[in-house]
């Protein structure tokens, strides 16, 4: 446990951006292909080879409105995409050495100009129509952006008191700043868009009849999964979702010395790398997956092994131990799947002989999330992920459009923040084509 | 094996090494100096003196860098001038210098103005013990305007004057250090030969203006908003180099101190290749260190030893019959651009440069008629037309992988 100490110390963003000469170097490693391959990687479309080149050739302002221009969250994206899997994956510098740090180049282009300074695109032609979105999170982020650039009026319902969904209420501070995210976030209010914060949304139906030509859904995952474990209800067990949320509000809750968490996604990292550095001595992970097969990025998994946490992959919970209320211990058991490659609970049986324990002050579930609120007329299935039409974004709701986590049951920031900006060509093409029909207003 | 002897004979002077510490400030001082020697350098030209009433006022700063991505300092400008130190405090310490190190060759360089201080100053320099002389007529500011330094290497009547009178009054060998600020050397160095001189020094410093600072639009250097041209030197100047002291060493045919852009024991070859009878460094020096000369020693040492040369002597000039004219050149030969598929990246660079730097002849392999690129394994191996291909080379310059294009001589397919 090395880095114990070090990850204890502090909350605060861990890394650190380049300085603007060591930003000129790495650019100046870029082959600069010709069709680049990292162009294909990202969602957002940022055009990766040329902002590269941009800061290559010192034109580093040039190169933070370009990423902007495609995706708000510039320095954001910078610290959570998981690159490794996106841009830098097909990085053809790869096939000689090492992959252009696009994060880090990215990272410092949201340095260099931060969007409380950046110019707003040149005026575009005001359209009278007004969308409703629901949910302030990358998804509803990226079809405000591109709504308002195309001079639709917007008007954003956010249940919590604060912008950015995830990025700014679950990715903890050590990943992300809650700072910088709100300010470089705030960008959308610039483009005009009204936010009303702790505002509950009308349904779809209310909001179309209230004037609204059209509606956005984004509202995430909002209902986290909990086990069914007796003690569950006990004040040491926490829900990962709430505890991020908490921190991200600056609550340091005192989680004891002995962590255990439950789960083997990001959120799970997440989740024992803030237990850590809340003062746990030791922070135990149970997972049902085994090593290969957690659904966590690579690099993330690899940096909670590295801070030291102990691994119980291929386990699954048996009980809360406490003493009156109070936790004490956890109890798991080894497990194999019946039918192998189907990751769930139900497809798990025990290993006999293989029950352990752990000493517990604390336990983290951080086992998923699901849809929390479901909407009149809008299609989903069992689990309320919502049906859209991949093109367009369109439910089965004429007028009503969906992206992000409620679509995809769970991907990346910039993944839904990909959805949004789709979304919004819908929107875009719907309220085109009733003005047609309607034979102009 | 032969055994390798890095020592050589120049101008009737024999250096334990052919790398000589050239004037300038690592060399103002005899305690620097001496941890040059002890670093292993076979010679040092000790830092320009002038006499006593040559008035020396430096500006600082003096000096700024030239740098290109993560290649810092390519470049160096400075604005310096001649020594500023005392000359008789310098002699008595070469003086001392050449006692305590009897095996390396101790070159003082030095500048004056008249007939009589020119012979003047060669007496006392002889007198302190130099085993050499080294004349500038090269620096490019400063000096000028007083009528010494680049303004009289730039005359070849001047520069015969001064030097006739340099080795009337010397009774050790005197070099002559020309500037590269010329259209041709060679007939300067003619008459350096002329005036019975035993070699040439090439090159000083290249006239430059650095750049601006963007904000104060003052030239830098800077000094308190104003600058003024200076004498560039480091990395960026040695194919301007090599090209005086190839000129020299063909044309001339006399001994040739080699200087400009040296940093490596690859860039010291190819000195010897173009005519250099010894090299001198400075910029590489004053940013690395004394100590790198034991990377030039040691790695022109296992070159010779891979060439079956036993002595440096063995390399100089064998480059020169090379060099020819342009109409020289064979009109016959025909190369074409050949590129490695296993060693090829897929950058495309290669792709991008003969698009729009020359003939549209490179195209990956999977570019489709509508321009898109297919998604087949091989789509971004680049190909060559060998129609289009003029075998201009530009390609192999912009390639990331060594060896990955070469320029291959084309054989035409029989009709």
């Amino acid at each position: 446990m090395a880095n114990t100490s070090a990850a204890q110390a502090s909350l605060e963003e861990t890394g650190r951006s380049y300085a603007p000469h060591e930003a000129v170097i790495e650019a100046s490693r870029c082959l600069m292909c010709d069709e680049p391959p990292c162009n294909t990687g990202c969602p957002a479309g940022v055009d990766v080879r040329r902002f590269v080149r941009k800061i290559r050739f010192g034109n580093h302002r040039g190169a933070t409105r370009l990423i902007r221009e495609a995706n708000i969250m510039v320095g954001i994206c910078g610290r959570v995409c998981p690159q490794e899997m996106l841009c830098m994956e097909h990085c053809t510098r790869t096939n000689l050495d090492t992959p252009i740090d696009i994060a880090g180049l990215q990272r410092f282009a949201g340095d260099v100009e931060l969007a409380s300074l950046a110019p707003l695109p040149d005026s575009v032609k005001d359209r009278p129509e007004r969308v409703a979105v629901i949910g302030a999170g990358p998804a509803g982020l990226g079809a405000a952006v591109e709504l308002r650039k195309r001079g639709v009026g917007v008007s954003i319902f956010e249940k919590s008191d604060v912008i950015g969904g995830v990025l700014t209420r679950g990715i903890p501070p050590f990943r992300l700043d809650q700072t910088f995210a709100a300010e470089e976030l705030d960008y959308v209010q610039r483009l005009g868009a009204e936010v009303q914060l702790k505002q509950i949304a009308p349904e779809p139906a209310e909001l179309l009849g209230k004037g609204f030509s059209a509606v956005f859904i984004g509202i995430g995952l909002g209902r986290p999964y909990t086990i069914g474990l007796e003690g569950e209800d006990l004040p040491q067990v926490y829900v990962a979702s709430d505890l991020l949320i908490a921190i991200a509000r600056g609550e340091r809750p005192d989680l004891g010395s002995r962590v255990v968490v439950i789960g083997g996604g990001n959120v799970a990292m997440d989740a024992a790398m803030a237990a850590l550095r809340l003062g746990a001595e030791r922070v135990d992970l149970c997972c049902l997956e085994s090593y290969e097969e957690m659904p966590a990025f690579r690099s993330e998994i690899e940096e909670v092994q590295s801070e030291g946490i102990v691994f119980h992959t291929r386990t699954r919970p048996v009980r809360i131990v406490a003493e009156g209320n109070k936790v004490v211990g956890y109890e798991g058991v080894g497990i194999s799947w019946k039918e192998p490659g189907l990751l769930t609970p139900s497809n798990a049986v025990d290993v006999p002989g293989t029950e352990f324990g752990l000493a517990a002050d604390s336990i983290i579930e951080a086992i998923g999330t699901g849809v929390l609120d479901r909407f009149e007329g809008v299609e989903t299935d069992e689990r309320g992920i919502v049906r859209t039409e991949p093109e367009t974004m369109a439910t089965t709701f004429s007028g009503v459009f969906a992206g992000g986590d409620v679509v995809s049951g769970g991907a990346t920031a910039v993944r839904a923040y990909a959805e949004g900006k789709r979304a919004a060509e819908g929107i875009i093409a719907f309220l085109d084509s009733r003005d047609t029909e309607g034979g102009g207003r | 094996m032969k055994k390798v002897d890095l020592s050589v004979e120049f101008c009737g002077l024999r250096f334990p090494n052919p790398f000589v510490l050239a004037a300038a400030p690592p060399t103002d001082d005899a305690e620097m100096i001496a941890r040059g020697f002890d670093a292993g350098w076979g010679g040092a030209v000790v830092k320009t003196l002038g006499l006593e009433h040559v008035e020396v006022n430096l500006v600082s700063p003096m000096m700024a860098g030239l740098s290109y991505e993560d290649k810092g300092l390519i470049g160096l400008e400075n604005i310096d001038l001649i020594s500023d130190r005392d000359i008789n405090e310098v002699l008595a310490e070469v003086s001392e210098l050449k006692k305590s190190y009897p095996e390396q060759v101790l070159i003082v360089s030095m500048m004056a103005g008249s007939e009589k201080e020119w012979k003047e100053i060669t007496r006392r320099v002889q007198a302190a013990g130099a085993d050499m002389i080294e004349c500038s007529f090269s620096c490019p500011h400063g000096m000028p305007e007083k009528g010494m330094g680049s303004a009289v290497g730039q005359d070849a009547a001047l520069t015969y004057e001064r030097a006739k009178w340099v080795v009337e009054a010397a009774e050790v060998p005197v070099l002559i250090k020309l500037t590269p600020n010329v259209t041709d050397m060679r007939p300067i160095a003619q008459k350096v030969k002329d005036a019975g001189a035993a070699g040439v020094t090439a090159i000083n410093t290249v006239k430059a203006l650095l750049g601006f600072d963007l904000d104060t639009f003052s030239p830098i250097p800077s000094v308190n908003g104003k600058s003024t041209e200076g004498g560039f030197s480091g990395p960026a100047i040695k194919p301007i180099a090599l090209r005086f002291v190839a000129d020299v060493a063909r044309d001339v045919g006399i001994p040739v101190a080699g200087v400009g852009g040296v940093v490596t024991w690859k860039d010291s070859v190819e000195f010897l290749l173009a005519g250099a009878g010894i090299v001198e460094v400075c910029t590489a020096v004053m940013r690395y260190g004394f100590d790198i000369v034991e990377e030039l020693n040691e790695g022109l040492a296992l070159y010779l030893e891979d060439k079956g040369m036993s002595s440096p002597m063995d390399l100089i000039g064998l480059g020169l019959s090379n060099i020819v004219s342009h109409e020289a050149l064979s009109r016959e030969y025909k190369a074409i651009a050949t590129i490695d598929e296993d060693l090829c990246v897929g950058c495309g660079q290669c792709v991008i440069a003969c698009r729009d730097g020359g003939h549209q002849a490179i195209e990956f392999r999977g570019r489709q008629e509508d321009g898109s690129l297919s998604d087949a394994d091989d789509a971004r191996i680049p190909e060559v037309d060998d129609e289009k291909c003029i075998g201009c080379g530009f390609c192999r310059t912009v390639c990331p992988v060594d060896a990955c294009i070469t320029m291959k001589e084309r054989v035409e397919s029989t009709p």
